[in-house]
């Protein structure tokens, strides 16, 4: 009897816990995703990063109650993870990045003479966000890809929010110079 | 203001970190469209490339991979569960058992403590001259053992008994007995 009560209890937390992970956790996927894929550049280990982020936050369901922002607790996990992977992953080239980008996001209905157009444009942005710092580039994809506030980025990075908005300033003038440079 | 005074405001506020998320969205918007500047055109790429890449997601396979992996992590979780507690339960059932042997010793070496070392009397004069005479009793009996036993090989040495025959049918061994004339009793005593 005490069995089926405490097995039945479990079930009831198991639940209620699924509720709160698919409510809170699953809608971050593809944020979390980009932010892994813009470090680790490679579609399939972010797709695995995510998921090994996804799976720690599920087994550590006592510990929920600590954490006060999800989502930034989310984002710095896979920050962690994507360059702990990153070292242990062959460095890739420029080239390999930029067909993995290709693969993903030029699928469009516009003419081919527009389309490629537009590509080599897109493919000067990838260069230039290459160049950037490591701060730099984290900060620039949070505020510019998937629009966060200052203060949100400085709790998903960990960092204070004038370092967020001097990296992001910094981010920008740097692109904006090598666009003029490139344009000259 | 013109739409393109007020974009290359809106320009100057973005590259100096000014701009607030609804001003970079009508950028954004701006540049998508087809009516940009031509000497604007040159930032077109990045406000395309922050649209572009906003398309960047997870494909539905994800949701289902996820699923599976919850579902073995759980059962793994279940597993570790029971290895740590079967362990737990082989000490918990080892304890009982030494328990329980340790309680059935005490129990029996307490009962045996009873019936050995027992007080019997609460007067010691008592319990002397109860000893005393006990003793006496005792001696008393031994001495008459003794005596009767010097009697009894004193009654067999007036027998006149002849040694060397009753040696060669109950002895093999003619030296030890050759040696001795009287019983080994006797000497003793």
């Amino acid at each position: 009897m005490h069995i089926t009560v405490t097995f039945s209890t479990v079930n009831r937390h198991l639940r209620m816990n699924s509720d709160i992970f698919n409510q809170s956790v699953l809608p971050l996927k593809d944020k979390l995703y980009r932010l892994a894929l813009s470090i680790v550049k490679d579609r399939t280990e972010a797709e695995d990063i995510v998921q090994d982020v996804f799976l720690k936050i599920w087994s550590k369901q006592d510990e929920w109650e600590l954490i006060d922002n999800v989502e930034a607790y989310c984002y710095r996990s896979i920050k962690n993870l994507s360059f702990d992977r990153l070292e242990s992953m062959a460095a890739r080239s420029a080239e390999k990045y930029n067909a993995e980008m290709d693969n993903m996001m030029f699928i469009d209905t516009k003419n081919p003479h527009t389309a490629f157009v537009e590509k080599e444009q897109i493919d000067i942005i990838f260069r230039c966000v290459e160049k950037l710092s490591e701060n730099q580039r984290m900060v620039f994809q949070l505020r510019e890809i998937e629009g966060m506030s200052y203060k949100d980025i400085a709790k998903s990075l960990d960092m204070s929010e004038e370092l967020v908005k001097v990296s992001l300033f910094r981010a920008r003038r740097k692109i904006k110079e090598l666009l003029e440079e490139l344009n000259k | 203001m013109k739409p393109t005074e007020e974009i290359n405001t809106l320009l100057v506020k973005y590259w100096n970190g000014d701009t607030s998320l609804e001003e970079e969205d009508i950028l954004t918007k701006y540049f998508s469209g087809e009516d940009v500047a031509n000497e604007l055109k040159s930032y077109a790429a990045l406000f395309q490339y922050r649209k572009k890449l906003r398309c960047a997601t997870l494909n539905d396979d994800f949701d289902r991979k996820l699923k599976k992996a919850i579902r073995q992590k759980n059962r793994e979780n279940d597993y570790i569960t029971i290895r740590i507690f079967v362990p737990a339960l082989r000490i918990a059932a080892s304890v009982a058992v030494v328990l329980a042997l340790s309680f059935g010793a005490y129990k029996m070496i307490g009962k045996s403590d009873k019936n050995y070392f027992a007080e019997t009397y609460s007067d010691p004069n008592a319990a002397m001259k109860h000893a005393t005479f006990a003793l006496d009793k005792l001696s008393e009996a031994l001495q008459k053992g003794k005596e009767a036993s010097i009697e009894s090989i004193r009654e067999l040495n007036k027998i006149d008994l002849d040694w060397e025959v009753l040696d060669s049918i109950t002895e093999p061994d003619t030296n030890y007995q050759k040696s001795t004339n009287s019983l080994p009793l006797e000497n003793n005593l």
